[in-house]
């Protein structure tokens, strides 16, 4: 990478809302950008600034890259704010991915929360591409109420897949809903995993990702097989800048998703 | 290196430093009101060397202005650039500052990223280090086995002797640099000289506290009151950071419009609440307590971990520049005694 603070421009082809707070934008870059599943971005709103995103899109789409975005903050305002037809900024992609060649003949399984299934996509993608590679891919996945999951258009879909056992919880019960209603970490009293040969993969926000944890240990897993994407302000993406920083890891650098096994000793890790 | 040891009267400083800036972009200690920090050497210009202790700003602002532009827009035409003028040199570089830099480099420009803008700036530079006669009552840098006459890092390294300085080439480049003067050799005299203010500047040090054992005991404190009390008088006022010659925090912002504008990059500090207040609302690091906990632990554990060294200088910058007086001195010390009770 040349100069990683300079961004390529690229085009916001279409806006799809997936949530009333959450959209996903689909943007054609200047050229194409290679990345691996977990690995992020910086996309620039002209004018505004820049924000950190995973994308949602499959690894394997050169053309297109598609970003989830939950509306939050200032640069997520703007971009909620935006129509197709617009220039952005994308800079990337930074960031070390999903360890996916260790994952390789074991079980997968995948715990979500709200927009944190966003990033995770990349990874379903990547891992349905390859499921003769792992023995099972398992996903749970919550979210406060029934309008707030994400790309509900796609369940079916998912559900169909061999090797594949998707459940979705919601928190609180709400009209009309027949599913399961509990926390995510509800979903993981009746897990059917072979403990010893499996991944886990997390990504959701810091409360729920302390608690999954500290539910998986309780399981049996051994921190070694847990991933944590951890989230913090970032801002170069390089690891100077100095704001992400979690003990000695720089998560822009060395994550953002971090093994538990690396960053369980460091004090205050969930916050 | 050579064993070759030059002597540059001081008569003759101006010629030389006329010699350095046809070479190089060349900055000095100036004084500008009542501010002292290195600036470029304007025609005919002097250094500002008289009652010259030590910069109030560190010199990494040559390296990494406080406020840079990293890229221009104006419809749809993007520019940004790089620093292409000549070489930089710096001339009357105290030791710690030197190895200020020296660690920066290997903070821009060493892993699996390199700052750009930063190498830019460093490539090629020449740093002329002055070692110092009279260290300040702030003065620490021996704790970190550094020294008053500390010659890491440096291209050129200069004694003052009274009414000349001793110059000794540290490096290929300050070879170079001086095989263009015609400066003449030092006797054996002028070395003794030398000599003398060296073991008497090192003697006038105060105590030196050992420090290698920090790290362990600042993982095992993590939790205790002692950070509460520390940062009860802390203002977040982040002069610690910019004061410093290895703080290297920075932000990217956006400034303009869709159509025209510019991104920067500013300094930055973890003293501030800002700096990681997250916009869905949390805050890891939401009161001094946390904020100081981390600015010392970066510098005397995560730095160690990640580059094998400290993070301080010991230059004294931010104890002279603390508003509150708060001491890093004393931080270190509390660390080291707290007795931590049993629970």
């Amino acid at each position: 990478m040349e100069n990683p603070y300079l961004p390529v421009e690229a085009e916001l082809l279409e806006v799809v809302e997936e949530t009333p707070t959450i959209k996903t934008f689909v943007l054609k870059p200047a050229q194409p950008i290679p990345f691996r599943a977990g690995q992020f971005m910086q996309l620039t709103v002209p004018g505004v600034g820049e924000a950190p995103f995973t994308p949602s899109s499959s690894p394997y789409e050169e053309e297109r890259m598609e970003i989830t975005i939950l509306k939050t903050g200032r640069v997520t305002e703007a971009l909620h704010n935006l129509q197709p037809g617009v220039s952005l900024g994308l800079r990337g992609p930074f960031g070390k991915g999903y360890p996916v060649e260790k994952f390789v003949g074991k079980e997968v399984l995948i715990v979500g929360g709200g927009v944190g299934l966003a990033p995770l996509r990349s990874l379903l993608y990547y891992l349905f591409a390859n499921l003769d590679k792992f023995k099972k891919v398992s996903i749970k996945y919550g979210a406060r109420m029934p309008e707030e999951l994400c790309f509900q258009k796609l369940y079916p879909q998912w559900e169909k897949l061999e090797k594949v056992d998707f459940t979705v919880t919601i928190d609180v019960p709400a009209p009309g809903w027949k599913g399961r209603v509990g926390l995510v970490t509800t979903l993981l009293d009746d897990l059917d995993i072979d403990l010893k040969n499996s991944y886990v993969v997390s990504c959701g926000p810091e409360v729920m990702l302390k608690f999954v944890t500290y539910k998986l240990i309780d399981i049996g897993f051994a921190p070694e097989q847990i991933y944590l994407s951890m989230n913090r302000n970032m801002s170069c993406g390089i690891g100077k800048c100095g704001r992400c920083i979690i003990g000695k890891y720089f998560l822009c650098k060395d994550g953002p998703d971090m093994c538990y096994a690396d960053i369980k000793d460091i004090p205050g890790v969930f916050g | 290196m050579s064993e070759e040891i030059f002597k540059l009267e001081k008569d003759n400083l101006e010629g030389f430093l006329l010699y350095l800036s046809q070479k190089y972009n060349l900055f000095l200690p100036r004084r500008v009101d009542d501010q002292l920090s290195f600036g470029q050497m304007k025609p005919g210009g002097k250094p500002s060397l008289d009652h010259y202790f030590n910069t109030d700003l560190p010199p990494k602002e040559v390296f990494f202005p406080q406020r840079e532009t990293l890229l221009s827009y104006e419809g749809g035409e993007v520019k940004h650039s790089t620093y292409k003028a000549k070489p930089i040199a710096l001339f009357g570089v105290r030791p710690c500052d030197t190895k200020g830099i020296i660690l920066l480099d290997r903070v821009f420009a060493e892993g699996e990223y390199e700052d750009p803008y930063w190498k830019a700036r460093r490539t090629n530079s020449l740093l002329l280090t002055l070692g110092c006669n009279a260290p300040l009552s702030t003065c620490f840098c021996h704790w970190f086995n550094l020294g008053p006459f500390n010659k890491e890092g440096t291209d050129i390294f200069l004694t003052d002797i009274g009414d000349a300085y001793l110059v000794e080439p540290c490096s290929k480049k300050g070879e170079e640099c001086l095989r263009g003067t015609s400066l003449l050799g030092a006797t054996g005299d002028d070395r003794k000289v030398a000599e003398e203010i060296r073991r008497k500047a090192e003697s006038s040090l105060s105590e030196r506290v050992e420090i290698s054992s920090l790290k362990g005991r600042l993982l095992a404190l993590w939790e205790e009151d002692l950070w509460e009390d520390i940062s009860q008088k802390c203002l977040s006022c982040a002069a610690c950071s910019y004061l410093c010659p290895t703080c290297h925090c920075f932000d990217i912002q956006e400034e303009g419009s869709q159509e025209k504008g510019e991104r920067i990059r500013i300094w930055d500090s973890c003293m501030f609440k800002l700096f990681t207040q997250e916009a869905a609302g949390t805050n890891p690091r939401p009161t001094p307590k946390e904020r100081l906990r981390q600015r010392i632990m970066h510098k005397f554990s995560y730095f160690l971990d990640n580059l094998g060294e400290f993070g301080c200088v010991g230059c004294g910058r931010c104890i002279r520049g603390c508003p509150v007086n708060l001491d890093i001195r004393e931080v270190i010390k509390a660390v080291k005694s707290f007795i931590v009770e049993s629970r």
